[in-house]
């Protein structure tokens, strides 16, 4: 096998169109790769610069507070999501669901789906980085430097004198398409190594990426080997396979997407700021208990503290923004369920499609999947609880107001 | 003694159609034998038979002694096949074509090799490093032949060997292949044309429609007469 891989080697050397293809690959792939870094490397200064404005922001807007209600309410805290160290690869779902917020004491689910129009979606094609080329462009790559092996020398009338000389075409076409799917592969994966070096990601997660790659290669390479043994022209096995590319990487996901959106509805996230707003802007006019009643449900350590005497205290306040949470919190959860569930379906779904599996599989080893996505949520979620009971443990026993208790406040904390 | 090639009862069904009906020959070791026919008559599918890639409908093909089908590949290592009108790389030099197709069939060749087979089918030495797309068809079919004679083999099969040479080089051919016979290789060769095969093959074969309808030998120290082989043929052609 090593003599006929090295003579094959010689012979692609002599092969200018196999040349250009493999030459492009290597192309595609370091400006897959340097897009992918670039674009983490922004969203990271992004990131470290808001970190820093935000901290001097809340300094500035604490500074001047006189109590605990007027603190909660004027300083905002930065919660993101920063892009894992394999993020370059796959920006996944970092394109169409939120990954920075700007929160505040106020009720939650509005802040966190205020940015959202069109509901953050899975996507089945992505932006051009590594993922998209791997999962897309590789398959009609490899198409390109397979389909007419036996093709174009049956049409060059050549391929009986090759067999014959080779004796067993297994010798001849095996090491040929070899060298080619495996040429593809390295020039592929090299600057994704590069790549992963220069952003430290862990050999573990590229060892199991470089994996992803060779697999769907090696998958699309028996789509082709298959096709090509129809004894067919060039043009008439290029039209099947590019035919074949289409369904799988395009039809396939695009009818799987429509179906599963049907089947999973989410509700918009428009919805759940309005309804939020509504109940939020109602309680003002409804009477106090109305109010501190489902608060106190949720919280009974403050039933004590819960009477509210003035015609307006911030623990009302407080306590109607918690309401407008829980009166979103089935809506909400219902969002996250949905999306939840559609992700699963396109799961399975991926199975029908070499592209959407690798898609996928980049996007869960570079955690730019729906499920990240999603647990940066919950973090937020897990978050504004930790300012909830910090401030009212200060706000409904009615503590002294020192504002030296402040550097106490929660951090938020991406690792968590 | 094994025949070095041999059809028995060879019959081959393409497509419902009959290509070869019940066709049997031998060809001795160091003999030349011609299958003459015209378009259509088996001739080439005979060749591809030999080579393994068309399977009998009935009846077998075999390659020393050993029927092709029951293993491929070792058949075809005894065989040098010079197809009509043989396309080599054009993209490759006449050396590089050579080196790579040797390598294919396991055996290497030094430079020195190369170009006594180059000389042996006069293909012109400032040639011979040029890529093949600029050659003639006469060339190419000279680079094709080269290629059979590294070869080494002790079976030659030959399909439309003159097509594309001129008078000068199919003289020239017809003294290689006999050549290389007196060396003991064996050689099946088809073609049309009459005169050219009668004046390098120890027998004819006349194919027609798939069958072997005639049979011509040479007497010691003449060859075949090509009015006999001539008049056969076109008889059989028009019946």
């Amino acid at each position: 096998m090593l003599r006929s891989l090295t003579r094959e080697l010689r012979f692609l050397r002599r092969d200018r169109g196999a040349l250009f293809w493999l030459a492009l690959a290597f192309a595609l792939s370091v400006i897959a790769v340097s897009f992918g870094i670039a674009e983490v490397r922004e969203q990271r200064a992004t990131i470290a610069t808001l970190v820093e404005e935000d901290a001097a922001d809340r300094a500035n807007a604490l500074s001047t507070q006189q109590d605990w209600g007027g603190a909660a309410y004027y300083a905002f805290h930065l919660t993101y999501e920063p892009p894992s160290d394999f993020a370059f690869a796959a920006v996944g779902q970092r394109d169409t669901a939120p990954w920075k917020h700007r929160i505040k004491m106020l009720a939650l689910e509005g802040q966190i789906h205020e940015a959202d129009t069109r509901n953050a979606d899975f996507g089945l094609v992505g932006r051009f980085d590594f993922a998209f080329l791997t999962a897309s462009l590789a398959p009609l790559l490899l198409i390109l430097l397979l389909y007419d092996l036996r093709a174009s020398e049956r049409t060059a009338r050549r391929h009986d004198l090759l067999v014959a000389t080779v004796g067993s075409p297994r010798s001849l076409w095996l090491p040929r398409a070899t060298l080619r799917v495996l040429g593809l592969a390295i020039l592929l994966l090299i600057p994704l190594w590069v790549g992963a070096m220069i952003e430290g990601a862990s050999p573990g997660v590229v060892l199991q990426a470089s994996a992803i790659v060779i697999g769907a290669l090696l998958v699309w390479w028996l789509i082709v080997e298959l096709v090509s043994r129809i004894d067919a022209s060039p043009s008439v096995l290029l039209t099947s396979l590019i035919g074949l590319w289409l369904a799988l990487a395009i039809v396939v996901p695009a009818i799987s997407k429509a179906a599963i959106e049907a089947a999973n509805p989410v509700p918009d996230g428009g919805e759940i700021l309005l309804l939020q707003r509504e109940t939020v802007n109602d309680a003002w006019d409804l009477p106090k208990d109305d109010t501190m009643e489902p608060f106190v449900e949720q919280y009974p350590e403050w039933r004590e503290d819960s009477v509210i005497d003035e015609g307006f205290e911030w623990k009302w306040y407080y306590a109607f923004q918690q309401v407008g949470d829980q009166t979103v919190a089935p809506l909400a959860r219902q969002y996250r369920e949905a999306r939840l569930e559609r992700d699963r379906d396109a799961g399975l779904v991926s199975l029908l499609s070499p592209t959407s599996f690798v898609e996928r599989a980049f996007e869960k080893l570079a955690r730019t999947d729906a499920m990240a996505m999603v647990a940066y949520e919950d973090r937020i979620r897990d978050f504004h609880e930790d300012l909830r009971r910090f401030h009212y443990a200060l706000i409904f026993p009615k503590v002294e107001y020192d504002a030296a208790r402040l550097e106490d406040l929660p951090q938020y904390d991406p690792s968590r | 003694m094994t025949a070095p090639l041999e059809a028995r009862s060879l019959s081959l069904m393409r497509e419902g159609n009959a290509v070869l009906d019940d066709v049997s020959f031998s060809v001795a070791e160091g003999e030349i034998f011609a299958l003459l026919g015209g378009n259509g008559a088996g001739k080439s599918s005979t060749l591809l038979t030999f080579l393994g890639f068309l399977r009998p409908s009935a009846g077998e093909v075999l390659v020393e002694g050993r029927s092709v089908h029951a293993n491929v590949a070792a058949a075809r290592s005894s065989i040098a096949y010079l197809p009509e009108a043989a396309s080599l790389y054009g993209h490759m030099t006449a050396y590089e074509n050579l080196e790579y197709f040797l390598d294919l069939a396991g055996r290497k060749a030094t430079r020195s090799d190369l170009d006594s087979a180059f000389e042996r089918v006069a293909l012109a030495e400032e040639a011979r490093s040029r890529r093949l797309q600029s050659y003639s068809k006469g060339m190419r079919q000279k680079t094709a032949i080269a290629l059979a004679l590294l070869r080494e083999t002790p079976i030659l099969l030959l399909d439309e060997p003159t097509s594309g040479l001129d008078p000068v080089a199919i003289d020239e051919f017809h003294d290689l292949v006999k050549a290389l016979a007196s060396s003991g290789q064996t050689i099946l060769m088809v073609t049309h044309d009459v005169y050219g095969a009668c004046q390098v093959a120890d027998r004819v074969g006349l194919l027609r429609r798939g069958k072997l309808v005639g049979s011509f030998a040479a007497e010691p120290g003449r060859r075949i007469d090509t009015e006999t082989v001539h008049a056969a043929f076109a008889e059989r052609e028009a019946a």
